[in-house]
């Protein structure tokens, strides 16, 4: 009778950011990114890749509760960098990288024999 | 520090393809990549499902919210769901049914009017859009398949009598949202393992040994080279990460008889679809929901504004 709508797990509430950036007060380059609406899915991609950046001192998700439908994701970088870049970057290689992985999907597709 | 990309290139080789089935191997990428193509497949890639039952008479056995629950489980050929809308999205329509861009409609009248018991089966829901229909395994692949015995899901049985008649309303969804509109009947993926012998001292074990270290593992990964007699490694991917052959090696006194590694950025990816779309179509579309997914996290501008314009008086005053 009172269970909450199905859709709130992944439908962004009206009048709320998707993603919300707060800046650490005290360590400088150090921030974290409220994420609505997202889960490990995405968390756990979005920390690997920030791993890879050599400038991001730390990186990691938490989903705080799972009837809380967000991640935080902390992000904590060196001078040469910002968490803002280091988290732009990470989007745009993940996006990169599915592009390619379609690519070379697509074309093993239609080199393979199909099977009945 | 712009242009410095971090990407990684990795590659994809299929082993099997079907239509409700597939095979392949994912290298160099990481097991968070891999895992998330797998819960994409699993819960967000949209196929389309029965949502809203009308009821229109019922004299089966079965009672009305029973029914409507069988319905909604029924596949449906989904092809067009990436390119549909979601009915809360449509501004078309107010999810109704009488929208062509986020819904479907089906009709069911069935009456048994013999003495034998008559199958409502999928066959019977008849659809408002040729390209949403029932999946009918046994169509799809009929050949040496003998016609008749073709016969669709079966919803309910009806004596005589009995009528069923209703409207339904099939919408575009998601497996978070319901396990009824998930694409995949099951999805996995295995780190690809590198099992490498001891070659010398497998040599000192005694034939008889031989045999028993290789029954030790509950899946059949090693076997007897006929010829040689030596111990060759059949079916490395039937491992199954259970330590069974490196304890019985250890409890024989011949530790590091075996190392077996699991490679860390290789993946073997199993991917069966329940037929709303193909399985090869399954996975390029989780590969684009996963995209449009990612572009949904990036930083609005207005985010991005606002901290530079902090960041500029933050400088102020550090400099000032």
């Amino acid at each position: 009778m009172n269970a909450p709508d199905r859709y709130e797990r992944f439908v962004v509430p009206e009048g709320t950011k998707k993603v919300s950036y707060e800046r650490d007060t005290k360590i400088i380059n150090a921030a974290s990114f409220t994420i609505e609406r997202e889960d490990h899915t995405v968390g756990n991609i979005l920390r690997m890749q920030l791993h890879k950046d050599p400038n991001v001192l730390f990186a990691g998700y938490k989903l705080p509760h799972p009837l809380q439908y967000k991640i935080l994701v902390r992000v904590h970088t060196t001078s040469q960098s910002s968490p803002m870049q280091a988290y732009n970057q990470a989007i745009n290689d993940l996006d990169k990288e599915l592009n390619h992985l379609k690519r070379v999907f697509e074309g093993e597709m239609t080199k393979h024999p199909r099977e009945y | 520090m712009e242009g410095v990309s971090y990407q990684r290139f990795p590659k994809v080789k299929i082993r099997e393809l079907k239509d409700d089935y597939l095979k392949f191997e994912l290298r160099e990428t990481d097991a968070s990549m891999a895992n998330a193509l797998r819960r994409v497949m699993l819960a967000e890639v949209p196929t389309i499902a029965i949502d809203l039952v009308e009821i229109e008479g019922n004299s089966s056995v079965l009672n009305d919210e029973f029914l409507a629950h069988r319905l909604g489980l029924i596949p449906l050929t989904s092809d067009r769901a990436m390119v549909m809308r979601f009915s809360r999205d449509c501004d078309a329509c107010d999810g109704d049914g009488q929208c062509e861009f986020c819904s479907v409609e089906f009709h069911l009248h069935v009456r048994c009017d013999s003495d034998q018991t008559l199958d409502v089966t999928s066959h019977d829901l008849v659809s408002s859009d040729p390209s949403v229909v029932p999946v009918d395994v046994q169509r799809a692949d009929s050949v040496g398949y003998d016609t008749s015995e073709q016969r669709g899901i079966i919803i309910v049985k009806l004596r005589r009598g009995q009528e069923l008649r209703l409207r339904a309303i099939a919408r575009k969804g998601i497996g978070k949202d319901h396990a009824k509109w998930s694409p995949a009947a099951t999805v996995t993926f295995m780190y690809e393992p590198e099992i490498h012998i001891n070659e010398d001292m497998m040599e000192t074990l005694s034939l008889e040994e031989k045999r028993e270290w290789i029954e030790s593992s509950p899946t059949k990964v090693f076997g007897l080279d006929p010829n040689t007699q030596q111990v060759i490694v059949i079916d490395a991917e039937a491992y199954t990460y259970d330590d069974e052959v490196i304890k019985k090696a250890d409890s024989m006194g011949k530790s590091g008889l075996v190392e077996i590694y699991a490679k860390e950025d290789s993946f073997i990816f199993t991917v069966e679809s329940t037929g709303a779309i193909k399985a090869s179509q399954l996975f390029i579309n989780a590969i684009e929901v996963l995209k449009q997914k990612l572009d949904a996290v990036r930083l609005s501008e207005d985010t991005e504004e606002a901290d530079d314009q902090f960041g500029e008086l933050g400088a102020h005053m550090r400099g000032g």
